[in-house]
């Protein structure tokens, strides 16, 4: 049962893998698409097979000034122009770096979706149909996880497809 | 963590050939149950088969130490924690027997996609997840893949994951693969 579960949930044999690579400004996701460009779209005649999605998550204004409260200023109202132009430059600058970087892959969407990264990586894995969504980690311990919250552990787990977390290595003392 | 040697249950030597630029080697975790092989079937159809070659495949199944199975004995009113040696060396060999089924039918799989060139198999004793995470940096792996069984939150917290642990500690990449749904999209 296992093994034809297997071949069914694969794309097919001529079909191409989608995969779905999530991007912010950090090294850690930098490092995962340019481990899965090396090891997934290295040789020239392996490009055919997989389909590449990159998403970069762009948080919205309000949630990145954290205007939650009751009584919002003028002050901090004022601001909210400023720091939504902000976060679209640093948006731009992530997608024309990976960009570059899939220069050779022949098949790759480039999107910026606003919204909490893990609901957008999720629904983007929907949207895409992907067979895999690729994310790096920051590597932080538990108590960092539980504070500042953990996009690859909430994407492991309620993503519907295979997941991919990618750790930049640790250099060895 | 001790280790067991490499066992190889099936199919040819899996010594990576370490010049190649594109090799890939890829460790598999499998055991008894059928998220594992699924996720090594799905690892078998979506990565290995579509790179075409350059993949080394390991599949590693963690054989849980036979201390485990020490119970303390009551005689006489006196509990002693006492295990024959003659019980131990059948547990053990159970446990062996186990393994290597396991194992094999996880390169039987391989076969059936004709990966089975480059793939062996290794059995590591101990807690699973400190002898996977141990035999993944031991072996170099430049991928970890295993399946998850989708529990929720709390029987995470409970029961405890190998899955949460080997994506927290392992040395390399881990490629996570959720049970197929019953309905397919």
């Amino acid at each position: 049962m296992a093994e034809e579960a297997g071949t069914a949930a694969a794309a097919g044999e001529s079909g191409r893998m989608t995969m779905v690579v999530a991007l912010d400004e950090s090294e850690h996701s930098y490092y995962a698409l340019q481990w899965t460009l090396r090891h997934f779209f290295s040789a020239d005649g392996q490009q055919q097979q997989y389909r590449l999605a990159v998403v970069n998550a762009k948080p919205t204004a309000a949630s990145a000034v954290g205007l939650a409260g009751p009584g919002i200023t003028r002050g901090a109202a004022d601001v909210l122009p400023f720091v939504e132009a902000d976060l679209k430059k640093s948006s731009m600058r992530v997608i024309d770096k990976a960009r570059e970087l899939c220069a050779q892959v022949s098949d790759a969407v480039f999107e910026v979706v606003e919204g909490d990264a893990r609901n957008v990586l999720c629904e983007a894995v929907e949207r895409h149909h992907a067979e895999m969504l690729v994310v790096g980690s920051h590597g932080y311990g538990a108590i960092k996880r539980a504070v500042l919250g953990s996009v690859s552990d909430y994407c492991s787990h309620h993503a519907h497809c295979t997941v991919m977390i990618v750790k930049k290595p640790k250099p060895k003392h | 963590m001790e280790e067991k040697g490499a066992t190889a249950a099936a199919a040819a030597s899996g010594e990576p050939a370490g010049g190649e630029a594109a090799a890939m080697k890829v460790v598999v975790a499998v055991d008894a149950s059928e998220e594992s092989l699924h996720a090594l079937a799905w690892a078998l159809d979506n990565v290995i088969v579509r790179r075409g070659g350059g993949v080394s495949l390991v599949v590693v199944h963690a054989q849980p130490g036979a201390y485990h199975f020490v119970y303390p004995v009551a005689a006489h009113g006196i509990a002693i924690a006492y295990a024959p040696a003659a019980a131990i060396e059948s547990m053990r060999k159970a446990q062996e027997e186990n393994s290597r089924k396991v194992v094999s039918r996880a390169l039987d799989i391989c076969k059936q996609r004709e990966a089975s060139a480059n793939a062996t198999g290794a059995v590591v004793e101990g807690d699973a997840k400190e002898a996977i995470c141990q035999a993944v940096e031991d072996m170099n792996a430049d991928l970890l893949v295993l399946g998850s069984r989708g529990l929720g939150k709390i029987k995470r917290a409970f029961l405890g994951s190998v899955s949460d642990y080997l994506v927290h500690h392992a040395s390399c990449p881990v490629l996570v693969v959720k049970p197929s749904k019953a309905h397919d999209k």
